[in-house]
């Protein structure tokens, strides 16, 4: 279950690997004994570098915690993740904050923005607090690319939910993290906002050269990705190259007849 | 029913957001309650003595008016013949005669006053069978012969005196000593008196100066006769006029001196109580008012399937009900709990009070539940209402506080108008002439820019709030800056939270403009006019034989003798005015430099002459040379030459009349020649320091006088404005901790109201301790807003109270910058500290489930 597909990176820092990120026997249990409830049960995954994964499953499936693990939000029972060639799990809380704060972007389904702040107050918000200045040209292309230009000293509340989710956007590419992480971004979207931003997604990976992963439960998000995770009772069941919603949907759709058979 | 039961579940629900608020309420009642119960607790201990005291009738000499008591310094007495004739009417069982007297003062052998420091009077008189009915002897025997005396248990134990210890009386009479012989203990609780005992004949002595006289006659009733009948049976048999009271008027009359100033100490208290609620009530606003912010989706739900406004309204007024009922049945106990507190640090003092006698009327806890109550659902009224409001809509909305965005032009015109009527009261108090009226204005002035700015501080917040951040927070870069959005968030929530803390700071600021400025003051008039190098007074005026050894005392130039007479006296206009004079050794008009505006200060002390004050010659329409009759109480009349006129605008000796103690001397008898109120002295050229110490030794047998140079008598005036002010903070101390409890809660609340954003920070690399810094730094701003806003206002109120008060002579503004920055930078701490528990919790929050908050 594992791939290896090589792709140049155009921007981010600069990666080595063909890899960006290793769950490696990644096992997350809740409570102990009679109510013990595996969320993840001895998963293994190579986040290939430069490509869009999205990573589905029905509720309960494990697919966020997946993620949340993925991105050092959560931690895990056992097994080891390992973020390019940094092993994350058994980092503390220190470290692991300075991690998702200079190497890794997140674009969650709702809430993306701090309401005291303006939009580009927003996108610069991981670098202000990193103290780092960000670089003007690439802030300027990033901007240019989720087509903000004119709304950026508009408040969250001054802006439409989709144009909040491509400020979300925005902020996450604006950093150059290694890898980006979505959490059903465009779950609260009409299906138009919705395109337009996997749309920037897709481009932020073929132009940027982003490393994208998303957890979707949308066939037509999971379209638009490169490769899609299948996972089911916390095991990842199965996976899709260069998927199409029609694709995915039968997929799941097969996974569905198969779960109510067994 | 259901809104009782939605109100009860929401209550203990959010029961942690309840906590402060709750604390606050306890405060402020508890402090309520303790002020009542220690105040009746103070009055049953003195009804109980003075209810033990008093004998069945008691007979006084009594004064034609009350002004007329005898100014010698002796007790105004009767003869023993009165007794006799006392003892002959009906009913009357037994009759005794009894010496006391309150001018007098106990030393040990060492010169230390026996006396209490913390004002009760030191009592000497006779041991009489009524003085057994409150005390017992428990050790020795009752004293016998002119070298014997007793002494009460409650002095022994606090200075360790035994029998055969030897103590000096000093009186009028003169000083005597006398070797303790016995010990008595009351009955009941004897809050702080000194009391000795001697025999008859010694006290009448020794005390009076004179045989077979006494103070008082207690009567003893037969049985089967009433107080009444007795006195009305006593009233018949004797001839000229006398007080004369049952034991209940005697006790009523006592404790009515007690009571009043009983009262003062319970209305001063409760004014800080007051205040505490007033701060309070800002508390309970914003907990009411973010718990309805954050539950309006819920709300909206109620109104969309059938909730009446009504009813909405009402659930959050029950939640205030109950948060009321439970805050103010613990204060009440608390406030027991603080009553019996006061008491043992009154115990401390030197006062003694029993637990025995702990008064909890019934009144008293049924005010504070009461106050309680009705303040909290006052306070949360407002949020009510604001709930009551919220359209079934907000359910289908999308979850968030919305913004408090109706604060707007109402509110600052309203606050604007406020604040600029304050003003102008406070411009019309500062230069009013009449300090009755300017007072008046000054209280208007002081209320109504408090509201003003309470109105308005909304408004000023985003200002006030900029400024500081501009200040203080940009030095920390984007997390200084997100402090400062989240300050300015809210601005409604900002200005009520630092509201409270501005009302207790504002009247610190005050008093201690007030406060400095009486130093101030008093140290400019002191360097001006005093030319006098020491200083001698004490809370007893000074009898002869200390006067004598003054005058004994090596290397001083003058000494002067001041004496305040009774006196009434009539000008050419046939007015009278009976304020007395002052009579004075010539000498006097160079230890205290007075400016006249017409004759000259000296010629005053001449013979049969007298100076007046300005404002006296103005309302009379004296001129120097018009003659005025002066009518000694106790002496003759005379008619005395208006010498000189003294200015009035001074601080010290304002009006006095001054004429000389040889003049005093052709019209009052040596008799009726009252002690001095204060005496002055003057070094010899070069010999300061050595007259100074010579000074002090030669008094030191007399320890209720002070003996202070020119600095000292400054440094004790300090001391003096400085205990009192600290006095004070500690008691608007409550107001400021239930303000900064304030400050914790609606950070507490705001933190859990930002759960999802702190959540989202942290996911995007804000590290816990910047996210507590932020918090932290939220915290002073918001501390730091109070502090501007309530020390500006208090600084204002100061000034202005000053000038009104330039009236009677405080003349020197004098705002204490040193108090002021200390306070300010306190502020900032203050802010440090609230934001502990909330920036402690803020870290601690698990990043997903903050994320998935809803």
């Amino acid at each position: 279950m594992t791939s290896a597909v090589t792709i140049t990176r155009h921007g981010g820092t600069g990666g080595r690997t063909a890899v960006a990120a290793r769950a490696r026997q990644v096992v997350k249990a809740y409570g102990s004994g009679e109510t013990r409830v595996v969320a993840l049960d001895h998963v293994d995954v190579d986040i290939a570098r430069g490509q869009f994964t999205a990573i589905m499953g029905p509720s309960g499936s494990g697919k966020s915690t997946l993620m949340h693990c993925l991105a050092g939000l959560d931690t895990v029972t056992g097994g080891k993740i390992y973020l390019d060639e940094t092993e994350i799990t058994g980092l503390k809380d220190k470290k692991l904050t300075q991690l998702r704060r200079d190497r890794i972007g997140f674009i969650f389904q709702a809430f993306n923005l701090l309401p005291t702040l303006n939009a580009l107050e927003n996108i610069t918000l991981p670098m202000d607090i990193a103290g780092r200045k960000p670089d003007k040209a690439w802030l300027d292309r990033v901007v240019e690319t989720v087509g903000l230009a004119g709304r950026l000293r508009h408040r969250p509340a001054q802006l439409s939910g989709g144009q909040q989710q491509r400020v979300a956007v925005a902020r996450a590419l604006a950093a150059r993290p290694e890898i980006i992480f979505g959490d059903e971004p465009t779950g609260n979207l009409d299906s138009r906002a919705g395109a337009e931003v996997l749309g920037f997604l897709r481009r932020s990976v073929d132009e940027l050269g982003q490393t994208i992963v998303m957890v979707t439960h949308d066939p037509v998000a999971a379209s638009y990705a490169d490769r899609v995770l299948y996972l089911a009772d916390g095991r990842i069941v199965d996976e899709m190259y260069r998927p199409t919603a029609d694709t995915v949907l039968d997929r799941m759709k097969d996974f569905d007849a198969r779960g109510r058979t067994s | 029913m259901t809104v009782v039961k939605t109100s009860l579940r929401n209550f203990f629900a959010h029961k942690g957001r309840m906590a402060l608020s709750a604390v606050a309420v306890l405060l402020s009642v508890a402090f309520v309650c303790g002020t009542l119960v220690f105040t009746d607790t103070m009055n049953t201990t003195f009804d109980k003595l003075f209810a033990t005291t008093a004998s069945d009738v008691t007979v006084s000499p009594k004064a034609a008016k009350p002004d007329d008591t005898p100014q010698n310094g002796k007790p105004e007495s009767l003869p023993a013949s009165t007794l006799t004739q006392v003892e002959k009417a009906d009913g009357v069982k037994s009759a005794e005669g009894a010496v006391g007297s309150t001018a007098v003062t106990v030393v040990d052998h060492d010169n230390k006053n026996m006396g209490s420091s913390n004002g009760a009077p030191t009592i000497a008189g006779n041991w009489t069978k009524n003085d057994a009915r409150s005390m017992e002897i428990t050790s020795g025997h009752a004293p016998r012969g002119p070298t014997e005396l007793m002494v009460d248990a409650d002095t022994a134990d606090k200075h360790h005196l035994e029998l055969g210890d030897e103590l000096r009386t000093i009186s009028v009479a003169g000083d005597f000593k006398a070797r303790i012989v016995g010990i008595a203990t009351f009955k009941v609780t004897n809050p702080g008196a000194a009391i000795v005992f001697f025999d008859t004949p010694t006290a009448q002595r020794e005390l009076l100066g004179a045989t077979g006289r006494f103070t008082q006659i207690y009567v003893t009733a037969a049985s089967g006769v009433g107080d009444a009948q007795l006195k009305q049976n006593v009233t018949r048999t004797l001839d000229g006029t006398y007080k004369i009271q049952t034991a209940k008027e005697n006790a009523d009359e006592n404790r009515k001196d007690v009571g009043e100033f009983m009262n003062v100490i319970k209305y001063a208290m409760l004014g800080f109580a007051g205040i505490a609620f007033l701060v309070g009530i800002f508390l309970i606003i914003n907990t009411f008012s973010m718990l309805v912010a954050q539950r309006t989706r819920e709300i909206g739900l109620m109104r969309a399937i059938g909730s009446s406004r009504k009813q909405v309204n009402r659930s959050v007024l029950v939640e205030a009900l109950l948060l009321g009922v439970i805050g103010s049945i613990l204060g009440v106990a608390a406030g027991v709990g603080i009553a019996i507190g006061l008491m043992k640090l009154m115990s401390m003092a030197g006062m003694n009070l029993s637990t025995d006698d702990l008064t909890v009327k019934v009144t008293t806890p049924v005010a504070g539940v009461l106050l309680g109550v009705v303040v909290t659902v006052l306070a949360a009224y407002l949020p009510a209402r604001r709930a009551g409001r919220v359209s079934p809509m907000a359910a289908l909305r999308d979850a968030g506080t919305p913004a408090d965005g109706r604060a707007g032009l109402l509110r600052g015109l309203i606050g604007l108008v406020l604040s600029a009527a304050g003003g102008f009261a406070l411009y019309t108090a500062a230069t009013a002439d009449k300090a009755t009226d300017g007072s008046l204005m000054l209280g208007a002035g002081v209320v109504l820019t408090l509201i003003g700015f309470v109105v308005i501080g909304p408004l000023l917040a985003g200002g006030v709030v900029r400024v500081i951040s501009a200040v203080l927070l940009r030095a920390f870069g984007p997390v200084g800056r997100l402090a400062e959005r989240n300050a300015l968030r809210n601005p409604r929530r900002t200005g009520a939270t630092g509201a409270a803390l501005m009302i207790g700071l504002a009247l610190v600021a005050c008093l201690s403009v007030v406060g400095s400025s009486m130093v101030a003051s008093a140290t400019s008039e002191l360097d001006k006019s005093v030319g006098a190098d020491f200083i001698v007074q004490g809370n007893q005026r000074i009898v002869p034989q200390a006067e004598k050894a003054m005058q004994r005392s090596p290397g001083l130039a003058h000494v002067t003798r001041y004496k305040e007479l009774k006196a009434t006296l009539t000008s050419p206009d046939g007015r009278t005015d009976g304020s007395g004079v002052t009579a004075a050794d010539p000498t006097y008009a160079d230890d205290l430099r007075r400016a006249t505006t017409a004759g000259t200060l000296s010629a005053a002390y001449g013979n049969d002459a007298m100076s007046v004050g300005s404002d006296y010659a103005k309302k009379h329409g004296v001129h120097v040379g018009d003659t005025l009759t002066v009518a000694f109480q106790g002496g003759e009349t005379a008619k005395l030459k208006v010498a000189a006129i003294t200015d009035d605008d001074t601080a010290l000796d304002q009006g006095a009349r001054y004429i000389s103690i040889d003049t005093m001397r052709k019209y009052v008898p040596a008799g009726q020649v009252p002690p001095n109120t204060m005496m002055f002295a003057e070094a010899k050229d070069g010999e300061q320091e050595q007259a100074y110490a010579a000074l002090k030794k030669v008094l030191d047998p007399y320890p209720q006088y002070q003996v202070r140079d020119q600095t000292d008598y400054k440094q004790e005036l300090k001391d003096q404005v400085g205990q009192l002010l600290n006095m004070v903070y500690g008691l608007l101390a409550l107001a400021i901790i239930v303000a900064v409890l304030g400050v914790v809660n609606t950070l507490a609340l705001s933190v859990v109201e930002r759960t999802r954003e702190i959540g989202l920070m942290r996911a995007i690399g804000l590290s816990r301790r910047q996210l507590r810094r932020m918090i932290r730094m939220e915290s002073v701003v918001i501390a730091l807003f109070g502090a501007l806003l309530g020390l500006g206002l208090g600084m204002g109120w100061g000034a202005t109270a000053q000038k009104l008060l330039a009236l009677e002579g405080l003349n020197v503004l004098d705002i204490p910058w040193p108090t002021i920055t200390a306070v300010f930078i306190g502020s900032a701490f203050v802010g440090l500290f609230a934001a502990l528990v909330p920036a402690f919790r803020a870290g601690r929050m698990n990043v997903l489930n903050a994320i998935a908050t809803e």
